[in-house]
């Protein structure tokens, strides 16, 4: 008889990731996803209505300034921070950038990822407010 | 086991998140939270959007920002269903896939007719 | 010297006997400067004969004492009582594998995937002896050494939810060699992983949750090491159906 019974440990395939405080993180990344498909559907929406013309863009105007409309671009504004930092975060694991005998830093290709954000909303609320 | 295509999604996810990462905020500040404060009324108005979005170059970058984001949240959302225990990747995959065609083909329509 | 009393409160489970693991507790007098390991060994030499775990170097080299301590994956030979203020300390065999017995766990489906990534150098060009040593420069070198430092513990495997969820899925550790060769100056041998590594239960099969180079005590960043493993895949994957692309 083979003496060997080896004992498997039940693990829920709907909700394992409330076990771990890094697992829920994990999944608060995740979830930013669905934030920035509704967002997406939302602007590509925005540019269909332009093409309609004025009183169809100023619809969309009127639906984005709505109270759950901005309740909405409040919270998708969160996951998209959240997003952003974790993506930076994890640049320096993905991309590893070696110079000849030493790996450069994560630090320093994290903070030139922050500094390449801060150019890049600059310019586009510069565009904004004086286009 | 054999090569996997998941290549194609996933870089179409990695480009479409660091593309993202940068630019998402401001933009959803800029369309989304300005508008209700009262902020960049000129800009917002449909006759300089029409004007911007009329030029090929926007038309161009905000094809690209629409396309990767479409296919990074299509790509993402795969994996979360996976998470959630949703077994049914193959069924997944075709509807979130396929709605990130219909973003890109609707999203490329309304550019080319603006 | 200075003692202290920790609850050790170890999840047992003896097939012959037992329909499931339960938990035992054992008062044991220790010393301030113990490690877990030290907690076991005076159980097993001196209250419990019948414990069963795995160790062997006592130092972090030989990844033997893998187990989950108040629910991380670590080296019991690494973790410090005085890290442990409570005094209550909670061991448990790794998570996501089946339990052979007390704190050993059954490793067979590692050792096979392991293996299936070709965890050894396939060479660009075959040398004879007398045409001496493959050169390498330290910049090769530093490519993948940190990759060479996996002692095989499997916490990673422990704390991987996707390996939980599914154990098709390659792993970490298995992955993450798979790299350290690919990198490797003297290897050709990407091509002859591909199959194994850039198949859906390889990399792809990894959602980059991160927990793996969390909990790893060598520092080798399994996590990492997959990412670049993507790119660098599916760069080969996308040009193999260029003219001329090896498919
Ligand atoms: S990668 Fe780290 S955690 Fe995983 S087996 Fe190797 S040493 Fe252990
Ligand atoms: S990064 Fe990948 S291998 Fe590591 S724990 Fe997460 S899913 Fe598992
Ligand atoms: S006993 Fe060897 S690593 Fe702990």
């Amino acid at each position: 008889m083979n003496p060997r019974k080896p004992y498997v440990r039940p693990i829920s395939k709907t909700s394992w990731f409330m076990t771990q405080g890094r697992y829920k993180v994990y999944m608060l990344h995740e979830i930013s996803s669905l934030f920035v498909a509704i967002y997406t559907a939302i602007l590509i929406i925005g540019l269909v209505r332009l093409g309609e013309g004025e009183a169809a863009w100023q619809g969309w105007l009127d639906a984005v300034t709505s109270p759950i409309g901005v309740i909405f671009h409040l919270i998708a504004f969160v996951f998209a921070l959240i997003h952003t930092t974790s993506w930076f975060k994890a640049v320096p694991q993905a991309m590893r950038i070696q110079r000849g005998e030493e790996i450069v830093p994560g630090k320093l290709i994290v903070g030139a990822h922050y500094g390449v954000l801060a150019a890049v909303s600059l310019f586009v609320l510069i565009l904004a407010g004086v286009a | 086991m054999a090569r996997s295509a998941k290549a194609v999604p996933w870089f179409l996810f990695a480009a479409g998140g660091t593309v993202l990462s940068f630019i998402l905020p401001v933009m959803i500040f800029t369309t989304g939270i300005a508008p209700a404060l009262g902020l960049f009324t000129d800009a917002l108005s449909y006759d300089t959007m029409s004007a911007f979005v009329g030029n090929w170059l926007v038309k161009l970058v905000l094809f690209g920002i629409l396309t990767l984001a479409c296919w990074h949240a299509a790509h993402r959302l795969r994996v979360c269903a996976h998470d959630f225990g949703i077994r049914a990747d193959t069924a997944v995959a075709v509807i979130l896939y396929g709605l990130a065609t219909v973003g890109t083909a609707t999203a490329a329509l309304a550019l080319v007719s603006i | 010297m200075s003692e202290r009393t920790i609850e050790l409160e170890v999840l047992r489970y003896r097939p012959e006997q037992d329909q499931e693991p339960f938990f035992q507790t054992y008062k044991v007098p220790c010393e301030e400067e113990w490690v877990v390991l030290d907690a076991l060994n005076y159980v097993k030499e001196e209250m419990d004969r019948t414990l069963s775990y795995r160790w062997s170097c006592h130092m972090f080299v030989c990844g033997s004492c893998g187990m989950m301590i108040d629910g991380e994956p670590k080296l019991a030979c690494k973790a410090f009582l005085k890290d442990y203020p409570t005094g209550k300390i909670r061991v448990e065999p790794l998570s996501n594998f089946p339990i052979e017995r007390d704190l050993v766990v059954v490793l067979d489906d590692f050792v096979e995937k392991l293996e299936s990534v070709k965890p050894y150098i396939i060479p660009k060009e075959e040398r004879t002896v007398e045409q001496g040593e493959y050169l390498q420069t330290p910049a090769q070198l530093k490519a993948f050494k940190q990759y060479t430092l996996c002692i095989n513990c499997l916490c990673c495997y422990a704390v991987c939810p996707q390996y939980g969820l599914d154990e098709s899925f390659v792993g970490p550790a298995a992955l993450a060699l798979a790299h350290r060769y690919n990198m490797d100056s003297r290897d050709l041998g990407r091509a002859a992983r591909d199959d194994v590594v850039a198949a859906a239960e390889g990399i792809w099969h990894c959602s980059f949750v991160g927990a793996c180079s969390q909990v790893c005590p060598k520092d080798v960043d399994p996590a990492g090491a997959i990412q670049q493993a993507k790119f660098a895949h599916g760069i080969d994957y996308l040009t193999s159906f260029l003219p001329g692309g090896k498919r």
